[in-house]
């Protein structure tokens, strides 16, 4: 049986579509017409907020309101001479990021990564929104995940979870609303706490595991399990906003990959000196993901030869930014899993040689800390130790006060990244690293 | 009179366009000789550069048995007693005579792409740990350096070659040399050497990077030419370690392994230990050097403790930062030792071993050993 798929209106009159077909039809057009087009612009229009595309060759790029968007940043702490790290840096009277800000602009800075949001969260929103309105410059917020609590991280433990978990969502609740912001980055380095390096800890699980070997691959499995929890939540509750891995080096990658499929990128803490190795292939074989390089650089201090050498830091800046590029998405040279960088760090901090002792806090120490036989020029210094934690800014301090800030001097690696930036000439051979003192 | 000290004022004016002229001949002529003869007006090297246990080394530059060509060749008699308890030994020609860079000598050698001489050894089956072009440092260092070893010699002259294409070669004061090892020849070795020259090759092609075939070894015993890689790099406590490559208490393979005593005293405060087995020895990434392992899937050893129980914290390969990084890394641990031999293997699957100077690494620390810990290691190999 044939159906009559005639309209017929409720008191039995056909409608006017049938009266007249051709009217009809076009009465039919004229109302679909603009729903189509209204659907097809509204398919047009870029998806909002921050997101991971990858790409038909596998490469990641990150997108910004419908844009590609290359990570050109700095990991931002300004610690005035005289202060530490808990100095409120987020309060001060004279708003440093106002003066940064303006610099980081000149230079071609469009991220800063923050480590901890403030406890005032209405300070923080100013500087996110200052940075973002003033000079275009987003901001990628972190945790640190309960990593330097006393005694130690418990990431075995619910309530220490609970309460870390609490703080983020808080963190996410807060912010993430601000156009400023870029994305979110969980931990710092907190993976080497897993193999005992830094703040070990332990569970009841851990302890009754005799064969060590397990007992890491044990702690692995609850800290980039416990990451991905956070990861899930944060999507549940901010869907505009990727979520980053704060990782030291590639160590627990491979658990990473078991455990924390719900991370949207890798954001990797790495100092290998001249380049970065084969870092970006590796990360393709065990946890493949785009990355994030949240912190690398170069000291500017000569440990060897106990001067400046603003050269040096320039020379390493500047290679490790060619290899950023060369493995950005579509560059058939390198592993196209890279979506950019934030250095280490905009200023120097002057408190960090010894941040327990205020006296020192005024003074720019030239003691190294630690050996890295990357930064090969300095690596003869006495004891091999070559790395001057107060010495990575690319923007110098000075004692002299400007608009009640310690004035700002850019470095030579300022200068060299930013016309780096303005022409990315990947193929173009660095020039060889004078000695010259800065 | 007056003639005489014309002629001596004219050739002390001479004497740098002299020099020059040799120079500028380095760049044009075909071959240019490090050693032929003892008087040979051709040699421009003098073997005068004597390292290591230069106590075990005896020199005869003028042997007349069986000389390749001409009328002696350079005989060196090698004890191998270790008689400066360096453990190694070696040569190098040099110019002017005892120039360790610390003053202007040498010469440019642009144009020239190889180096070839003569050896043999009086038996046969004598090891040459490396031969070196270049390599001085100094005030007035090489511009070049290139290594090429361990050498087996035969009992009959055989010539070798050297590789030198795009290296630099605008100032070369060690112009030959050569290093072996006590271990590597535990008897000694006698072993001759003749016709040393640069020459030019224009067929010859840049030397790439060989990828190594497998199984490739660490160690496999003390006298092994087998072996690629040097336990030079001791770290942390180095105080504390005692090596020993040639134990005999129970090897796995062969007639030796590896006998590591580490007593845990902390000598130099650092409460760790470990050992870096580096190419070539003390490298901390500052030479370009290394071995191109891209076809290892893995690293195997055996290892057994003296009493079981030792923990090692951590067995590696690769990993060694600096102007010439290694590739990659690749590690196991903590281990905690059985007091049977006891294979294990570090998985480099998926790995980029293509430049890799530290082939194998151990350390240990105080805290999880206060007592110290004594523990074997033999078959230490790429497969």
């Amino acid at each position: 049986m044939r159906l009559n798929t005639n309209k017929v209106a409720r008191d039995g009159s056909q409608t006017e579509a049938n009266l007249s077909p051709k009217r009809g039809h076009f009465s039919f057009v004229l109302r679909t017409v603009p729903i189509l087009f209204l659907l097809i612009l509204s398919a047009c229009q870029p998806k909002p907020g921050v997101y991971i595309q990858r790409l038909k060759n596998q490469h990641y790029r990150l997108i910004v309101n419908g844009s590609p968007y290359i990570v050109k940043g700095v990991c931002y702490n300004p610690i005035p001479i005289g202060a530490n790290h808990e100095y409120d840096w987020w309060s001060d009277p004279n708003k440093p990021w106002l003066a940064d800000g303006k610099l980081m602009k000149h230079m071609g800075i469009n991220t800063v990564r923050i480590y901890q949001p403030p406890a005032n969260p209405e300070a923080g929103k100013k500087v996110i929104r200052d940075l973002y309105k003033l000079y275009g410059i987003r901001t990628l917020m972190g945790d640190w995940l309960g990593f330097w609590e006393y005694p130690c991280p418990f990431y075995g433990d619910k309530k220490f979870q609970d309460k870390v978990k609490k703080q983020v969502i808080e963190m996410v609740n807060i912010y993430k609303d601000e156009p400023g912001i870029l994305g979110w980055i969980l931990g710092n380095e907190n993976n080497y706490s897993c193999l005992g390096h830094v703040n070990p800890w332990s569970s009841p699980e851990i302890d009754q595991q005799p064969d060590p070997q397990k007992q890491k691959a044990l702690r692995a499995r609850i800290y980039y399990s416990f990451v991905n929890e956070l990861s899930k939540e944060i999507h549940k509750i901010d869907t505009l906003h990727p979520v980053g891995l704060g990782n030291g080096e590639l160590l627990g990658l491979d658990s990473a990959d078991k455990y924390a499929p719900d991370v949207d990128f890798v954001a990797c803490i790495i100092y290998r000196g001249r380049t970065f190795g084969n870092l970006f292939k590796s990360i393709r074989a065990t946890f493949d993901k785009p990355v994030l390089l949240s912190e690398f650089g170069a000291d500017c201090y000569d440990a060897y030869l106990r001067r400046e050498d603003q050269d040096m830091q320039a020379f390493f800046l500047q290679s490790q930014w060619g290899q950023i590029y060369e493995n950005l998405a579509n560059n058939k040279k390198g592993a196209g899993n890279c979506i950019g960088g934030t250095l280490f760090e905009w200023t120097d901090e002057w408190w960090k040689y010894n941040p327990d002792n205020p006296q020192e806090w005024s003074l720019h120490n030239t003691e190294s800390g630690w050996s890295n036989g990357s930064y090969y020029f300095d690596i003869r210094a006495e004891g091999n130790k070559n790395m001057n934690e107060e010495w990575f800014g690319i923007v110098a301090l000075s004692p002299e006060l400007e608009n009640g800030l310690n004035k700002r001097l850019p470095r030579k690696a300022y200068y060299v990244i930013r016309e780096f930036w303005k022409h990315p000439a990947l193929k173009k051979a660095l020039p060889k690293k004078s000695s010259q003192g800065g | 009179m007056k003639k005489l000290l014309a002629v001596l004022l004219a050739l002390i004016l001479m004497a740098p366009a002299i020099a020059m002229a040799e120079d500028k001949a380095a760049n044009t002529a075909k071959e240019f000789v490090v050693f032929l003869d003892k008087n040979s007006r051709e040699n421009h090297f003098i073997p005068s550069g004597w390292m290591g246990d230069y106590g075990d080394i005896k020199m005869n530059d003028q042997s007349a048995d069986s000389p390749r060509s001409g009328i002696s060749s350079i005989q060196f008699v090698y004890s191998a007693k270790k008689s400066q308890n360096q453990g190694w030994a070696g040569v190098y020609w040099q110019n002017p005579a005892n120039n360790w860079g610390n003053k202007k000598g040498g010469f440019d050698l642009t144009g020239m792409t190889k180096l070839t001489f003569w050896a043999r050894g009086a038996k046969g089956g004598e090891i040459i740990q490396k031969v070196m072009v270049g390599g001085i440092k100094g005030t007035y260092p090489d511009t070049v350096s290139v290594e090429m070893g361990p050498l087996e010699l035969t009992n009959t002259w055989k010539q070798y070659t050297v590789n030198l294409v795009g290296k630099d070669l605008s100032y070369v004061n060690g112009g030959f040399g050569w290093a072996t090892t006590a271990d590597l020849n535990p008897d000694g070795a006698t072993f001759y050497i003749d016709d040393i020259k640069f020459e030019v090759d224009p067929n010859l092609k840049p030397q790439g990077r060989v990828q190594q075939a497998m199984p490739f070894y660490v160690y496999a015993d003390r006298s092994s030419i087998a072996n690629h890689f040097i336990p030079s790099g001791w770290m942390g406590d180095y105080g504390d370690i005692k090596y020993d490559g040639s134990s005999k208490e129970d090897a796995y393979l062969g007639d030796t392994c590896i006998k590591i005593v580490y007593n845990g005293k902390a000598t130099q405060g650092a409460r760790w230990a470990g050992i870096f087995w580096q190419n070539p020895a003390n490298n901390w990434g500052s030479v370009d050097a290394g071995f191109d392992l891209s076809k290892a899937a893995k690293l195997t050893f055996w290892a057994r403790g003296a009493k079981g129980g030792e923990r090692i914290e951590e067995f590696k390969v690769g990993g060694i930062m600096g102007e010439f990084s290694d590739s990659d890394s690749a590690s196991i641990g903590p281990v905690i030792l059985n007091k049977e031999w006891t294979q294990y293997t570090i998985d480099l699957k998926g790995k980029d071993m293509s430049y890799i100077i530290g082939g194998f690494v151990w350390a240990a620390n105080v805290d999880n050993n206060p007592e110290g810990a004594t523990f074997y290691l033999d078959e230490i190999k790429y497969e």
